[in-house]
């Protein structure tokens, strides 16, 4: 089988010459089909690099990058479009939801990428299993923080993306709200036999994954 | 655009633009109010030109009064040729001439006098008040009956069955003149009265002066084989040069050329306003992505690229565009119901609403040019937008895109703008003018905003809190003082040019021409006369200021043998000099007030060879040189003399100047008359009144009355400009908004922060005021500038008047547009004054 992700001999710097910072030195790491892992570090580490990366929202200053066996390094940014929409679920710390969109139509959203059309059910399916069967046509701001995150779960999930990518998705709720927000994603990346690649700074919720990959000062360790 | 054209994609696009403009038509309303305002005066404008000229196309034959029109000037035409006209179908004669018509107790009006016959006109009709008035001119009695225009009614206080005074015989006031069918402008703008031809001949004048003018209309019999009889008409008065043919359709052509020349301006600062109007289209787009910094990037993070999102928000802008100019050009499509009512009645001109639909398509395609040149350089700021700032939470303002791609593009579309109205207008030169100095002023904002930024780094050198934050918000990377700077700069120098021009026009009319000009202005006065008048006046006032000058009539033929038609264009500043019959004079001195620049005057003596002294001006419009050829008909005779000189001409004081002098020993041989002016301490309407009662054959114009008709029609004039200014800066304004909502979301965030910081709210106020002073106070200099070379070339060189600077009036524009835009700026930000902790603190 395949890795989800491989990253091969990647490197990221910002700035250019004397100035540059270099955020990723030459790393080398895979995700597999269906594996969960959490990449765990100090801050400015580059945790968030890697997955902005594999996201193609970044572009490695070096070294390939392979998405279900497509090497997306050098695509220009119609084809990285396609690679997101056809591959990936994105979760934010931030939840990041569209304030002019109601729960539905901010699901459905991802869809609508997808060129899929007049699938409101299967947002409203996807949102009442998060248990948001009440909240359908509120818009963000009407959601409490919990809420909000779930929706924008169900935003990553409604396209059965092969991968999720989710930067510190509990970092901004409380303890309860995480613990029950985790089990989500947790539970639907088995069923759905998704990989799911998680950046967190909890221990609780890094022990849970398949396998922990640490970084430090842009290396893997 | 090509994404448009896949079904599902469109509807995509379609239903996301839906959804975006149903919930966000707020942030759009600068779009729309500033598109809708600027379409709409392109409509007024296109509609109101559009159903003049098929007014004057359908009308044609009244505007003529016959299917055919013959001017012989001067003499009539001779019988035998009057003979061939029958032949051909109805013929009916009017003369016309310039004369004084006087009530007792009253000073005399110079009037334009129509004699006509009773079959005038051979279309339409005469209006007259009372109905039937127009048929009693013809009722033979003791006491002829007059028609007089209404200007003449309220100079006289005249009433139905007045008496008048007509070159000494009486005439009675038998109705009101409301409109003739041929357009006469005397009838609008002046004085003008209608006889019948029976008592013209009761005047017995050998010679009415060369102001005098024969016409002859004829309706054709036979409807079929037009162009056979018209040539045939041709063929029998080409045996002289000076019989002027016209056909239907050339009657209104002077009619239409003025409507051209005044559409032409009111087109050019549409698509100033549409420009204006563009940029803020741009802002607002700029601010609109801006605002939807995280939106567009969730979208990306999701798998939209940034061509979608560009054609999603084009899309929206799309429909922006079809709604505001269907509704503008449905709007302008019934204004000429509303210029009906503002345009002269006499004109008798009745305009009706005609709906086309390439009409619409005129005033769509522009808009679209616009919105394509201003939206493009916005919309493809979103490619700028990082969704990776999804995971930093930090989100960085976008600022307008000018990539290499872009520009050319944007240069592509400007030249298409450009060159779609250049080739809708006569006046090419001028179009293309304005439009570089337009998109070059932007240029120039452009510049000073970089320049400002360059010097306020070298100057850094502030303690002060409130100057910091000045500074740092006009210093900052991706600063957006550019996009204020070029929209406050653009409405400053517009505003300052219009009001420098309007104001050096108004002065030239009301203070420096009736100080120059003279009292009065006499014309066509006989030659054995001119002494007796002359005496009879200095016995009136011995210290009056007169001053009379022979006078011929003559044609122009040819330029070095070459037909003059072939020579200059109709489009020709000084074409008017060549057109038509043309007075001439002669003398055997320079006068001192025509300065020779090319050339020398000639020798006294030689009355045997015609030396010409040409308006310096017209000269060098029509190409002439020195020693060049020119034959002028005069008296029907071709007679060719040699340019000797180029004067320079100044008509502004009214005083007496030809285009054309020759010199005297050759024209001792001619029949002339004279003109003459009078300037004088006592009141010229007693002098006139004493005049016409002793020479009742004396005609006079009284200047100030003219110029109180100049001052009129200018009035109107401004009052319409005005109020379009009025409009373009209504729009400036919107968009001084727009480059202020550009800011609102950074300046509400960074002042969410001072707030957190402990910075006061008086701080920030006066850190915003010293940022508005700052960027005001620098384009104040540029668009002066700007402002005062245009205006200064347009009075000088198109107006031909003398340019004078007006500090009061500059200091006031200064200081008033500076506080309406500081306070509207103040009222846009109102919300940043007081921003809510709450929201970033989640984010929101």
């Amino acid at each position: 089988m395949s890795a989800a992700i491989q990253f091969n001999n990647v490197s990221l710097s910002y700035g250019i010459k004397d100035d540059a910072v270099e955020v990723l030195k030459a790393i080398n790491f895979s995700v597999e089909s269906e594996e969960v892992i959490s990449i765990v570090g100090p801050s400015g580490s580059g945790k968030t690099s890697i997955i902005m990366l594999a996201s193609g929202l970044e572009t490695a200053t070096k070294g390939s990058i392979k998405i279900n066996s497509q090497e997306i390094v050098g695509l220009k940014e119609n084809e990285l479009s396609e690679v997101r929409r056809k591959n990936i679920g994105i979760v934010f710390q931030s939840f990041y939801l569209i304030p002019n969109l109601t729960a539905v139509e901010n699901v459905s959203l991802s869809l609508e990428a997808n060129q899929q059309f007049n699938l409101e059910k299967d947002a409203e399916n996807l949102l009442d299993e998060f248990g948001l069967s009440h909240r359908f046509h509120h818009l963000p701001s009407e959601l409490s923080g919990g809420e909000q995150q779930r929706v924008a779960i169900a935003r990553a999930l409604i396209n059965k993306p092969k991968i999720i990518l989710a930067d510190e998705p509990t970092g901004n709720l409380d303890s309860a709200n995480s613990d029950s927000m985790m089990d989500l994603l947790f539970d639907y990346t088995k069923k759905s036999q998704t990989s799911l690649v998680i950046v967190t700074h909890d221990n609780s919720i890094a022990n849970r994954c398949d396998r922990i990959v640490e970084i430090r000062d842009g290396e893997i360790v | 655009m090509a994404r448009l054209f896949n079904f599902n994609q469109f509807k995509l696009i379609n239903k996301y633009a839906l959804r975006d403009f149903s919930r966000s038509y707020k942030k759009l309303w600068v779009i729309t109010s500033t598109l809708f305002v600027s379409l709409l005066l392109l409509s007024l404008t296109f509609s109101v030109k559009e159903a003049l000229n098929s007014e004057i196309e359908n009308n044609s034959k009244e505007l003529l009064g016959g299917d055919f029109q013959v001017t012989s000037g001067i003499d009539p035409l001779p019988d035998e040729i009057i003979d061939q006209f029958k032949a051909l179908g109805e013929v009916s004669s009017t003369i016309e001439f310039a004369t004084m018509l006087s009530k007792e107790g009253e000073s005399p009006v110079f009037t334009e006098l129509r004699a006509v016959d009773n079959r005038y006109p051979l279309y339409g009709a005469i209006e007259t008040r009372p109905q039937i008035a127009s048929e009693r001119i013809f009722v033979r009695s003791e006491k002829p009956s007059v028609l007089i225009n209404e200007s003449i009614q309220k100079l006289l206080k005249l009433n139905l069955g007045d008496d008048v005074v007509i070159m000494g015989q009486q005439f009675e006031v038998a109705g009101l003149v409301s409109s003739v069918p041929d357009l006469v402008e005397s009838a609008v703008f002046g004085e003008f009265a209608i006889i019948s031809m029976e008592s013209y001949e009761k005047f017995g004048l050998n010679s009415g002066g060369s102001f005098l003018d024969h016409e002859y209309r004829i309706k054709f019999n036979n409807s079929n084989q037009v162009e056979e009889q018209e040539e045939f008409l041709r063929s029998i008065v080409a045996y002289d040069d000076s019989i002027e043919t016209l056909l239907p359709g050339e009657s209104g052509q002077s009619l239409s050329r003025v409507i051209d020349n005044f559409s032409n301006f009111l087109n050019l600062v549409s698509v100033s306003a549409m420009v204006i109007a563009g940029i803020g289209i741009s802002n607002t787009l700029l601010s609109f992505v801006n605002q939807n910094n995280t939106s567009v990037a969730v979208k990306k993070s999701i798998g939209f690229s940034s061509s979608f999102i560009q054609t999603m928000y084009f899309y929206e802008i799309l429909l922006i565009l079809i709604l505001t100019s269907v509704i503008a050009y449905l709007i302008g499509v019934f204004s000429p119901l509303l210029a009906n009512e503002l345009l002269p009645k006499t004109l008798g001109i009745d305009l009706k609403p005609t709906f086309s639909f390439l009409g619409f398509l005129n005033i769509f395609f522009i808009g679209l040019l616009v919105v394509l040149i201003f939206s493009i350089p916005s919309l493809y700021s979103i490619s700028e937008i990082k969704a990776g700032a999804l995971f930093r939470n930090t989100f960085n303002p976008v600022s307008l895109n000018f990539s290499l791609k872009n520009i050319l593009l944007l240069i592509v579309l400007i030249v298409v703008l450009v060159a779609y109205f250049v080739f809708q207008t006569e006046q090419k030169f001028y179009t293309v003018l304005y439009f570089v100095a337009f998109f070059v002023t932007i240029f120039i904002f452009y510049g000073v905003s970089k320049l400002l930024i360059l010097l306020m780094k070298n100057v850094y050198k502030f303690s002060n809190n409130s100057y910091r934050i000045a500074y740092r918000n006009i210093v900052a990377k991706k600063s957006l003082a550019p996009i204020m700077t070029i929209s406050l700069g653009i409405g400053l120098t517009l505003l300052l040019t219009l009001s420098f021009v309007a104001n050096n026009l108004k002065k030239e009319i009301s203070d420096s021409i009736p100080s120059m000009a003279p009292d009065l202005f006499f014309v066509g006065i006989d030659r054995d006369i001119q002494s007796n008048l002359e005496s009879f006046i200095k016995g009136v006032d011995p210290n009056v200021e007169l001053e009379f000058s022979p006078m011929a009539s003559a044609s122009f033929i040819s330029l070095n043998g070459i037909p003059i038609e072939e020579v200059v264009s109709e489009s020709n500043r000084s074409a008017w000099v060549v057109e038509g019959d043309r007075r001439i004079s002669w003398s055997e001195k320079p006068k001192p007030d025509n300065p020779i620049i090319e050339g020398e005057w000639w020798e006294l003596g030689n009355e045997n060879e015609m030396f010409i002294s040409m308006d310096s001006r017209a000269a060098y419009d029509l190409g002439m040189k020195i020693n060049d050829k020119i034959t002028l008909n005069i008296l029907g005779r071709d007679v060719t003399g040699v340019v000797k000189n180029f004067r320079e001409v100044d008509y502004r004081d009214i005083s007496i100047n030809f285009a054309i002098i020759i010199n005297k020993a050759f024209a001792n041989k001619l029949p002339y008359e004279y003109v003459g002016t009078l300037k004088s301490e006592l009141s010229s309407s007693d002098i006139l009144a004493k005049v016409v009662e002793k020479f009742p054959n004396v005609s006079a114009i009284k200047i100030d009355r003219i110029l109180s008709q100049v001052s009129d029609v200018l009035n109107k004039v401004f009052i319409a400009v005005t109020a379009i200014s009025l409009i373009v800066i209504v729009i400036g304004l919107i968009v001084i908004v727009s480059a202020v909502l550009v800011q609102t979301t950074f300046r509400r965030y960074n002042n969410l922060i001072y707030k957190i910081l402990g910075v006061d709210f008086p701080t920030i106020l006066k850190a915003m005021t010293m940022e508005f002073a700052v960027i005001y106070g620098t384009l104040i200099f540029f668009a002066l500038t700007v402002a005062v070379i245009s205006s200064y070339l347009v009075v000088e060189n198109t107006l031909q008047l003398s340019w004078q600077f007006d500090l009061g009036l500059t200091l006031w524009i200064l200081v008033s547009t500076a506080l309406v835009s500081f306070i509207l700026i103040l009222l846009a930000n109102r919300s940043i004054f007081s921003p809510k902790v709450y929201p970033l603190i989640r984010n929101e």
